[in-house]
C-alpha cells in the first residue's frame, strides 16, 4: 500500500487528525506567548527584567564615603580613633536631602547648602542632617546592657565621672546637661 | 465497501499481510505528518523568540529611560564606590564576639527597604544563659535596650550572653527557591537570592520552606519578601544598609571571589561557621565565634 491508497482510504480521519494537531500546537503557541513573560530565560529560570527592576531603587542611607567627599577632614581625625568604624549617620542621621542640594550646589553658585543648624533636626525622620550634641548618641551604644562583650567599652555616666575624678571639675548643671561627655572627650576623635 | 475493495486491489494475499502492511504505511504516515506539524510548531516558536528579543530591547531602553528619570540624579551621578565587575559572588560575615546589640543596623534596613512594621528582613537575637542553667533568648529592639521599657536582667545572675545578628542565609542550595512554583524566588548572577514581586503570587510556600524564617509576606505587596543584601546598593559599589549602619564592624559584607577582600581576610584567620550546617543548604552568610547554643 502506498501513500496515495492510504489517503484514498482514510483520507478524511487523517486531515482531521492533522487540523487537530495544528490547532493544538497553534493553541500552544498562544498561550505560552501570554503566560511567559518577557525576558524570563535570559539568565536562568527567571525573569532577566527583575534584576534591572530590583537596582533601580535609589540607596537613602548615605555611604560613609559619599560624606568624606567633602568632609575628609573628619576621615582624619577618625582614622586612628576608636571610632574609625562609627558612621557618620549616628550622630547626625541619614542626610540625602542635605547630600542631594550638595551634589546641586556643587553644579550651581546660585544654590546654598543650609546651615545645619536650619536642617530639620528630627533624627526620627532620618532623612534629615542633625548634629547629636546628646548623651544619649553616645550612650546608645555605650550605655551598659546585658549581652555586650566584655572588651568593649560600657559607660555609666555617674560612676564614669567619679572613677575618672571629673566629679570637681565640672558644676552640677553640666552633669546633667545632655552634653556632659563633649565636655572632656572630642566627638570624631573621642580621646578625652 | 471501498476499503474492501481496496484491501482487495491492494495485495492479493492473506488478511494478515493485509493489515501488517496497511499498519506500516499509516505508522509511515503518522511519522511523515508528526514531522510536519513538529517542524511547523518549532519555527513558530523561533519566530516568537525573534519576537520576544526585539521586544526587549526596545522595553529595556524604555525602562532604562524611565529609571533614570525617576531616580534623579543621585543615584546616577555619584556612587560612594565603584560598581562591581567581573563574576561576582558576593558573601556575608557576622562576628558574634563584636555585637553590641545596638539595633542600629534594624533601623537602618526598615528605613532603607521601606520594611512594614511588625515584619523584619533582620534581626538580632540576644542569648543570656544564667548562672542556673536556664537559657533565655530574646529580640534585641531596633531602638536598642535603652529606653526600650524591658525589664533588666541583673547581670550578677547572668553567666554568659551575646548577640547573634541574624538575615537571609542566601543560600547556594536554596529550599526557598527550589519550592517556588511562578520561578518567583531566584538566585542572581551574583549568588544573592532574591523574589520578583511582579511575579510572586504570595502562596508563602517560600516562607515556610525556609528553615531560617528569614522571609515573611508583605502586607502591602502581598508578595514575599526578604532580605535583598539591599541589592539596589551593593550593585553600585555600596555596602548593605545593615553593614554601613554597624558602628562595630560586626556585619561584614564583600565579594568571596576575591581573595584580597575584607570577608575573606576575615575569614581565613578564625574557623567561621553557619547555622543549620546539618541541611546542606550551603549558606554564603558566615559567622565568627557562634556559640554551639544558637540554632
Amino acid at each position: 500500500m502506498n501513500w496515495k491508497q492510504l489517503f484514498l482510504r482514510d483520507g478524511r480521519h487523517l486531515r482531521i487528525l492533522a487540523c487537530a494537531l495544528i490547532a493544538l500546537g497553534v493553541v500552544t503557541y498562544l498561550v505560552q506567548g501570554q503566560m511567559i513573560p518577557e525576558t524570563f530565560g535570559d539568565l536562568g529560570p527567571y525573569r532577566a527584567a527583575a534584576l534591572e527592576e530590583l537596582k533601580s531603587r535609589p540607596s537613602v542611607l548615605q555611604s560613609d564615603a559619599t560624606c568624606l567627599k567633602c568632609h575628609d577632614h573628619v576621615g582624619e581625625e577618625r582614622a586612628e580613633s576608636p571610632h574609625k568604624s562609627v558612621g557618620c549617620l549616628h550622630c547626625h542621621g541619614i542626610g540625602r536631602k542635605h547630600v542631594e542640594i550638595a551634589r546641586r550646589a556643587e553644579k550651581s553658585e546660585e544654590i546654598e547648602i543650609p546651615a545645619v543648624e536650619e536642617w530639620d533636626g528630627n533624627p526620627l525622620t532620618k532623612v534629615d542632617l542633625y548634629v547629636a550634641h546628646n548623651k544619649q548618641a553616645c550612650l546608645s551604644c555605650h550605655g551598659a546592657v546585658v549581652g555586650m562583650p566584655e572588651a568593649f567599652r560600657k559607660i555609666v555616666v555617674a560612676d564614669h565621672l567619679e572613677e575618672v575624678g571629673a566629679l570637681d571639675d565640672l558644676d552640677e548643671e553640666t552633669i546633667k546637661s545632655k552634653g556632659v561627655c563633649l565636655e572632656c572627650h572630642g566627638n570624631h576623635d573621642p580621646a578625652p | 465497501m471501498r476499503d474492501q475493495a481496496g484491501e482487495s486491489t491492494d495485495c492479493g494475499c492473506s488478511g494478515d499481510c493485509a493489515d501488517s502492511g496497511e499498519s506500516l504505511a499509516r505508522r509511515e504516515f503518522l511519522r511523515g505528518a508528526t514531522t510536519v506539524v513538529l517542524g511547523g510548531l518549532s519555527l513558530s516558536y523561533l519566530s516568537v523568540a525573534a519576537a520576544d528579543i526585539n521586544s526587549d530591547g526596545q522595553s529595556q531602553d524604555g525602562t532604562d529611560g524611565s529609571a533614570a528619570q525617576e531616580t534623579g540624579s543621585p543615584v546616577t551621578e555619584s556612587p560612594a564606590g565603584n560598581p562591581p565587575e567581573g563574576d561576582i559572588l558576593f558573601g556575608f560575615l557576622v562576628d558574634t564576639g563584636t555585637c553590641i546589640g545596638t539595633g542600629k543596623c534594624l533601623s537602618a534596613c526598615r528605613t532603607e527597604n521601606d520594611v512594614p512594621e511588625g515584619n523584619s528582613r533582620t534581626w538580632v537575637e540576644r542569648y543570656v544563659h544564667f548562672k542556673d542553667g536556664r537559657l533565655q533568648v530574646d529580640l534585641v529592639p531596633e531602638t536598642g535596650y535603652a529606653g526600650s521599657g524591658l525589664p533588666l536582667i541583673d547581670p550578677d545572675e547572668v553567666d554568659r550572653s551575646y548577640f547573634v545578628p541574624k538575615l537571609c542565609n542566601h543560600c547556594e542550595d536554596a529550599p526557598c527557591t527550589q519550592v517556588c512554583p511562578v520561578h518567583a524566588s531566584f538566585t542572581s548572577p551574583e549568588g544573592v537570592e532574591l523574589v520578583d514581586p511582579n511575579r510572586c503570587i504570595g502562596c508563602a510556600y517560600c516562607v515556610q520552606a525556609c528553615p531560617y524564617g528569614a522571609r515573611f509576606i508583605n502586607p502591602e505587596t502581598s508578595s514575599a519578601d526578604k532580605c535583598t543584601w539591599c541589592y539596589h546598593r551593593i550593585m553600585r559599589g555600596e555596602k548593605p544598609a545593615c553593614v554601613e549602619a554597624c558602628p562595630v564592624d560586626a556585619r561584614v559584607f564583600g565579594r568571596l571571589d576575591d581573595p584580597r577582600s575584607e570577608i575573606n581576610k576575615r575569614l581565613a584567620k578564625v574557623p567561621a561557621s553557619v547555622l543549620k550546617e546539618h541541611l546542606g543548604t550551603h549558606p554564603k552568610l558566615h559567622y565568627l565565634g557562634l556559640s554551639g547554643d544558637v540554632t
